[in-house]
């Protein structure tokens, strides 16, 4: 069941307080993180629906930073919130490329490259200084 | 009798041992609890990859709850004992670190006065280590000033990267040793392994077949070589005959219906809490192999820190080979001007996007970044940072242990594991003054900001130390080869016989002795003692 307007709003109001805009960014409500995005990350972890359902019900009726308040004293309401508000916020393609991260990329190794464990001869003074390491005994 | 040889687990240590058998014409059985590591969860192509690689690659046994995860009760340990149960066992998800012990982990009583020494040597070991890295896969340079000089891995090292040369140049006007990291990863195509994509994920499966695990560059030749191997079986206790020898195991399939696997041999290789756990759960009284009381003592799980530093330059150091850029061995040997023995390994990583840099691990509670200035703190961070991983050594203690836990029971019954783990004072010293040192690596290459990462217990990757190794039937569990003193056809080949934990991270030696292990199994198979 998708959650309530009125859980939406409290988490609005809380991810806010968290991630206010900033840098030229949006803040967590401007940026769909109790709406569209934080449907797609309950869609992969609908585990954190109950979860999250909870969170919001233990400081219902608080404002958003006396329910941050609340929640800081709580490791699994807090560990759910810091999951949640910026899981959902970075979901969120316009934010990814707003902080300048491309996601995951494959980086093949260019296997024609010289290696870069000795330009400059960055190795050297390491083989320079010998064995660092103590021989096993003989006796 | 239909197998010559069970093997219970089918991680590194059981795939290295089927196979070598099975090369040599044993008819082996391998029992494995977990089930084949499904890579079609390695979304890394997805964009919330980073919200569910915990719960499908997760390891924690306790919070993943998956096929052949058993409970683990650690309410009495500062570190969490984790693993991933299945096909290739730890290797799955692994840092893929391949770090070989120095010739000073062998000989920790006569050089350093405390513990045991190990009953071999570097040089005993050497050769299998240069064979199973040609079968993983290593990628690294020979010639480590920190090891003995002789033949290096099979494959180049990965990048170094723009963060592992800039903190390389650092050491160097330290004075501080370095070298480029030997890994579990392919630098190139090399038999079945695809060459690395540095996209970062190796602790969470590699989604493209990169990283040496022992699923893919072991077992698909033991299944040509005719391994049998079965999945989703859980072994109860091992079958003592008569005349005290070990006739097999009973195990319990996913349908919960109980068979008998019979064998002349049975080889334990289930890591330093399954193993134990599943001599303590057979024989009856104080367990199996246990005249000695040592079963189940000396746990040790290497504690681990973390210093990130965060630099001007922007190194796009949210990927690489995770893995490892540099490893440093320049503090690993004993000092005891520093007010400890002993030592640790340090590895230089990247430290992940933009959800990892909001983390209160490694950023600590003093440094979240919640509130005005969030996205501009995280832009300081992301890209810019990268963190030394530093595994400390942790003596033996026999207060640190595996006991059973009779009330949390897995599915099937069977009592479920307890540790307990107090870290010592050498250990807190030794870590404090390697995140101090870490520091001053830092700050040298120039970071302006450096962080130690807060202790947490979910860092207990290595369980080693619990079915001790040595000649001492009275004080020890197995030999050196291996066996066990009490009951000369059951074997342990798992990092459950380590002596001494080393500062390493452990694959790379669980792996040699394994193999030597197996070896020395086959050479005395005219000799080897069966149930009647």
């Amino acid at each position: 069941m998708a959650l309530t307007d009125s859980q939406r709003a409290a988490l609005d109001g809380i991810a806010d307080v968290l991630i206010p805009a900033g840098g030229g960014m949006p803040s967590a409500s401007e940026a769909g993180v109790s709406g569209q995005y934080l449907d797609e990350v309950l869609t992969s972890l609908p585990d954190l629906r109950d979860a999250l359902e909870t969170t919001l019900a233990s400081v219902d009726g608080l404002s958003p930073e006396e329910a941050i308040a609340v929640l800081r004293q709580d490791p699994a309401g807090w560990g759910v919130l810091t999951a949640v508000v910026p899981g959902a916020y970075f979901v969120n393609p316009a934010i990814r490329e707003a902080i300048g991260y491309p996601g995951l990329e494959r980086r093949p190794i260019d296997e024609t490259a010289p290696p870069d464990y000795n330009q400059d001869g960055l190795l050297d003074s390491v083989i320079a200084r010998g064995p660092v390491y103590r021989p096993t005994p003989t006796d | 009798m239909e197998h010559d040889v069970l093997i219970i687990g089918a991680g590194p240590t059981g795939a290295i041992a089927a196979k070598r058998l099975a090369e040599d014409g044993f008819r082996v059985l391998v029992l494995e609890q977990g089930d084949w590591p499904d890579y079609s969860k390695a979304t890394v192509h997805r964009e919330d990859f980073p919200l569910t690689a915990g719960r499908d690659w997760g390891w924690d046994p306790n919070l993943r709850q998956a096929p052949g995860d058993y409970p683990i009760n650690d309410t009495e340990s500062d570190i969490t004992a984790l693993m991933w149960n299945g096909v290739g066992g730890g290797t799955v998800v692994y840092a893929a670190q391949w770090q070989r012990n120095m010739p000073s982990d062998f000989r920790v009583k006569t050089l350093d006065g405390v513990a045991d020494d190990w009953p071999m040597t570097y040089e005993d070991l050497e050769p299998y280590y240069v064979r199973v890295e040609r079968d993983f896969g290593i990628s690294g340079l020979a010639n480590d000033t920190a090891f003995p000089p002789g033949e290096g891995p099979p494959l180049p090292p990965v990048p170094l990267g723009p963060a592992g040369r800039r903190v390389a140049k650092a050491h160097n006007e330290l004075g501080w040793h370095w070298w480029p990291a030997p890994l579990a990863i392919a630098t190139r195509k090399y038999g079945g392994l695809n060459p690395c994509q540095q996209v970062g994920t190796c602790l969470q499966a590699c989604a493209y077949g990169a990283k040496g695990t022992a699923d893919l560059t072991h077992w698909p030749r033991c299944l040509e070589l005719g391994v049998e191997l079965r999945t989703r079986a859980t072994v109860r206790e091992l079958i003592v005959r008569p005349d005290g020898l070990v006739g097999g195991a009973l195990y319990v399939d996913a349908e919960g219906n109980e068979h008998e696997a019979r064998a002349d041999v049975v080889i334990l290789a289930a890591n330093g809490v399954g193993t134990p756990r599943l001599l303590l759960n057979s024989g009856g009284g104080d367990g199996l192999a246990n005249s000695s009381g040592m079963v189940g003592k000396r746990l040790m799980m290497h504690p681990f820190g973390t210093v990130v530093g965060v630099f001007d330059e922007d190194f796009r150091a949210w990927q690489g080979p995770w893995g490892q850029f540099i490893h440093s061995l320049e503090f690993y040997e004993t000092d005891e001007s520093r007010g400890f023995v002993r030592g640790a390994k340090w590895g230089l990583q990247p430290t992940g996007g933009p959800f990892s840099m909001t983390s209160a691990y490694p950023w600590g509670a003093e440094n979240e970044i919640w509130g005005p200035g969030f996205q501009d703190a995280v832009r300081g961070r992301l890209g810019h940072s990268t963190m030394w991983g530093i595994i400390a050594e942790d003596l033996p203690e026999e207060s640190n242990r595996v006991v059973l836990d009779p009330v949390n029971t897995d599915e099937f019954g069977v009592p479920g594991a307890k540790i307990e783990y107090r870290l010592s004072e050498n250990s807190k010293r030794l870590v404090e003054f390697h995140q101090a040192r870490a520091q001053e690596s830092l700050i040298a290459a120039g970071a302006y900001e450096t962080v130690v990462a807060p202790f947490i217990r979910a860092t207990g990757w290595h369980l080693l130390g619990t079915t001790v190794m040595g000649d001492d039937p009275a004080t020890t569990v197995v030999d050196a080869t291996g066996r066990c003193h009490d009951v000369p056809n059951l074997y342990v080949f798992d990092g459950s016989v380590w002596p001494t934990s080393a500062g390493m991270n452990p694959t790379a030696t669980i792996a040699a002795l394994a193999l030597r292990f197996t070896e020395q199994l086959i050479a005395s198979r005219r000799e080897q003692k069966v149930a009647a």
